[in-house]
């Protein structure tokens, strides 16, 4: 007798799990292209148009490397956060305190720009990490639940930039409503407008790869993430650990919005991320929290993104982006466990 | 004097969008799911709210189309989650991105332009004209008396003084103990996921037909995100909730008195106190009082899937 039944692993294979996610991206963008046709649209045509757009020429390859870089800061941002086993949900709001923070010392700070410009990064990576600074220490010391404060910081974050933007901030010429001036001092450009913020977070991908594959703080950080009861036990400094890599992803989403505001759209103005935050969680899962694997998903999601503004004519916004976002969201969480199970043949003997 | 009977009045009419959420909320977590997807269901409810009346002028009509979508939006996510056993917080998240995408894309038409129907204040009789609670207590849309008093009522009753009630937070607490006892995990958690997300997609109805009353892009603005967090803040009680949900709705009144009186803080930053304040109200209790951790604890089953087999 012949007989099949599932065995659930404890993880599943890399293999079987890369498989997993590449399917679910594929059945994620079927059922939207499926629920575009009943609307009425031409999905084929539609997805043909948002390739030949972005790929077909120089301009539309660097509007792609400027919504990948910023993809990439907060896609780093979560994934760092998700190997010591917390949720970052707040990257939106520490991604728009570093665009508020390098913005005011633009503004308000004179000098020449090889010494404005470092003070801006500083100051935004700064401004990254301190909005995260308060449910970093409630997580460390009280155990609350870092899903929830971090995202409720977002939005002060955004009445934060708003206010300053329409307000004290505004700009003076009379003709902006919710923008402050431009910047004087602006990250330079490497190749035609896409500027140095890109190869800046590739360069951090690879050391991040690097610092938590192949170093003792990587590892020990690893274990205080998957197992804090035996990180504890085997002397490792958990606590610090995760202070330490929770302020670093305030930072890094943080440093993302320095180059947002310095490099690309050169002023602070409200919505001034495109929900490039929570795309950030969206890229780090695909990357099942891998730095390298992040410029992958990042890239990805950067044309998923570019192919909502290019379809903006046809009525669909930024905002369709976000539910075609929760879509592969939502099939990569449940192929993520799918992929744990194994088909067993078992033979039974005969009585 | 009469500046405060608004605000208590104002203060339930803001309120009900958190305590209806919160109460669904309630529902899922004590039966071990936790929905991320409450700011994504309200979106949704809120949108389908105001499409329905602007066909159909009757707000009940609006209210319970939002309560049917809101169910089957729960059960797709129930399915991920109490079926096929997915993440909780990555289905969350994602039902929150889909219902504020999707809100967002297909409410458009609607975008700015006020409800063509809304629920209409609804005096008690004597009761209403006292002099300063009749202001202040009797002087709602139905809505608020269903979700202030019917509501937290029903399932404070239902939940700690039936056995059913004694089975679903069971199948919360510990699933396995409740399997052995012969309860269905994966029903009772399939339905009551199912239920708190009707009832968050109510809570945008209510929010569009009762509140604000019009639809735009932001209209949620982190509320689903702030009913998660009273849940806890509340020690998933269902009436500690909807008073909590009051205490916010005070908060968010006076951000908007604050606005009427040209009190001198920008009405940006006035909005920020909710926010704000929730994150206080997660913290401060657990430092204030190392005792509150044990006495207002999560189900232990929170978040867990239930495999028969790892028993």
């Amino acid at each position: 007798m012949m007989s099949y039944r599932l065995q659930r692993l404890p993880a599943a294979s890399p293999a079987v799990a890369f498989a997993a996610r590449l399917v679910s991206v594929i059945a994620a963008l079927a059922t939207a292209g499926l629920i575009l046709k009943l609307a009425g649209m031409e999905p084929l045509a539609l997805g043909a148009k948002v390739i030949s757009s972005t790929f077909g020429s120089s301009f539309g390859i660097a509007d792609l490397a400027l919504l990948f870089s910023p993809l990439l800061y907060c896609g780093l941002a979560v994934a760092i956060g998700m190997r010591v086993g917390v949720w970052n949900i707040g990257a939106e709001g520490q991604f728009n305190l570093g665009a508020f923070s390098a913005a005011g010392v633009g503004l308000f700070v004179a000098g020449p720009p090889v010494l404005i410009l470092p003070l801006m990064v500083l100051a935004g990576m700064i401004g990254g990490a301190l909005w995260i600074l308060i449910p970093t220490l409630a997580r460390a010391y009280a155990g609350v639940s870092e899903l929830i404060t971090t995202l409720l910081m977002n939005f002060v974050a955004t009445l934060l930039v708003y206010f300053v933007a329409t307000g004290p901030w505004l700009d003076s010429s009379g003709m902006a409503l919710a923008t402050t001036a431009r910047l004087p001092v602006a990250i330079p450009e490497i190749w035609d407008i896409v500027h140095w913020g890109l190869p800046v977070a590739l360069g951090l991908a690879v050391v991040l790869a690097i610092a938590f594959n192949y170093t003792k703080w990587g590892y020990e950080v690893r274990i205080g993430g998957s197992n804090p009861g035996n990180a504890l036990y085997a002397g490792m400094p958990v606590r610090r650990h995760l202070i330490f890599v929770m302020l670093l992803s305030g930072a890094l989403a943080g440093l993302g919005g320095v180059m947002e505001v310095a490099g690309t759209v050169h002023r602070l103005q409200g919505g001034i991320s495109n929900n490039f935050g929570y795309i950030g969680i969206m890229v780090a899962v695909l990357a099942r929290a891998a730095p390298l694997g992040v410029i992958v998903s990042a890239l990805f999601m950067a044309v998923v993104l570019n192919g909502g503004i290019i379809l903006q004519p046809q009525g669909l916004t930024t905002q369709t982006v976000l539910a075609v976002t929760g879509l592969i969201l939502l099939y990569a969480a449940i192929g993520d466990e799918f992929a744990r199970y194994r088909v067993l043949r078992t033979i039974q003997p005969q009585d | 004097m009469d500046v405060l009977a608004g605000l208590i009045q104002t203060a339930f009419l803001a309120g009900g969008v958190l305590a209806l959420a919160a109460l669904g909320e309630v529902l899922a977590e004590r039966v071990g799911v936790v929905n991320l997807g409450v700011e994504g269901l309200i979106a949704l409810g809120a949108m389908t709210g105001i499409a329905v009346v602007s066909v159909a002028p009757v707000p009940w009509l609006g209210f319970s189309a939002a309560l049917l979508v809101g169910l089957v939006a729960g059960m797709v996510f129930a399915l991920a989650t109490v079926v096929v056993r997915a993440n909780q917080v990555l289905a969350g998240l994602a039902l929150t991105y889909i219902g504020l995408g999707l809100a967002a894309t297909l409410g458009k038409p609607f975008s700015g332009s006020p409800a063509a129907a809304t629920f209409a204040k609804v005096d008690i009789p004597i009761l209403s004209d006292l002099p300063f609670w009749g202001r202040a207590l009797f002087s709602h849309n139905i809505l608020v008396y269903i979700i202030f008093l019917a509501l937290p009522v029903l399932v404070h009753y239902v939940m700690f003084y039936t056995r059913h009630g004694l089975n679903m937070r069971a199948v919360g607490e510990n699933p396995a103990a409740a399997d052995a006892a012969g309860i269905s995990v994966m029903k009772m958690r399939f339905w009551y996921t199912s239920l708190g997300a009707s009832l968050a997609a109510g809570a945008g109805g209510y929010l569009t037909l009762a509140f604000v009353p019009s639809w735009s892009e932001g209209v949620v603005s982190g509320r689903g995100w702030i009913a998660v967090a009273l849940v806890i803040f509340a020690g998933f009680r269902p009436i500690n909730v909807v008073l909590a949900a009051l205490l916010f709705g005070f908060i968010t009144a006076l951000g908007f008195v604050g606005q009427a009186r040209n009190w001198p803080v920008a009405a940006s930053v006035l909005a920020m106190l909710p926010y704000l304040g929730t994150i206080a109200l997660m913290i401060l209790p657990v430092l204030a009082w190392q005792k509150m951790r044990r006495i207002m604890a999560a189900p232990e089953g929170l978040t867990q899937p239930y495999f028969r087999d790892d028993r």
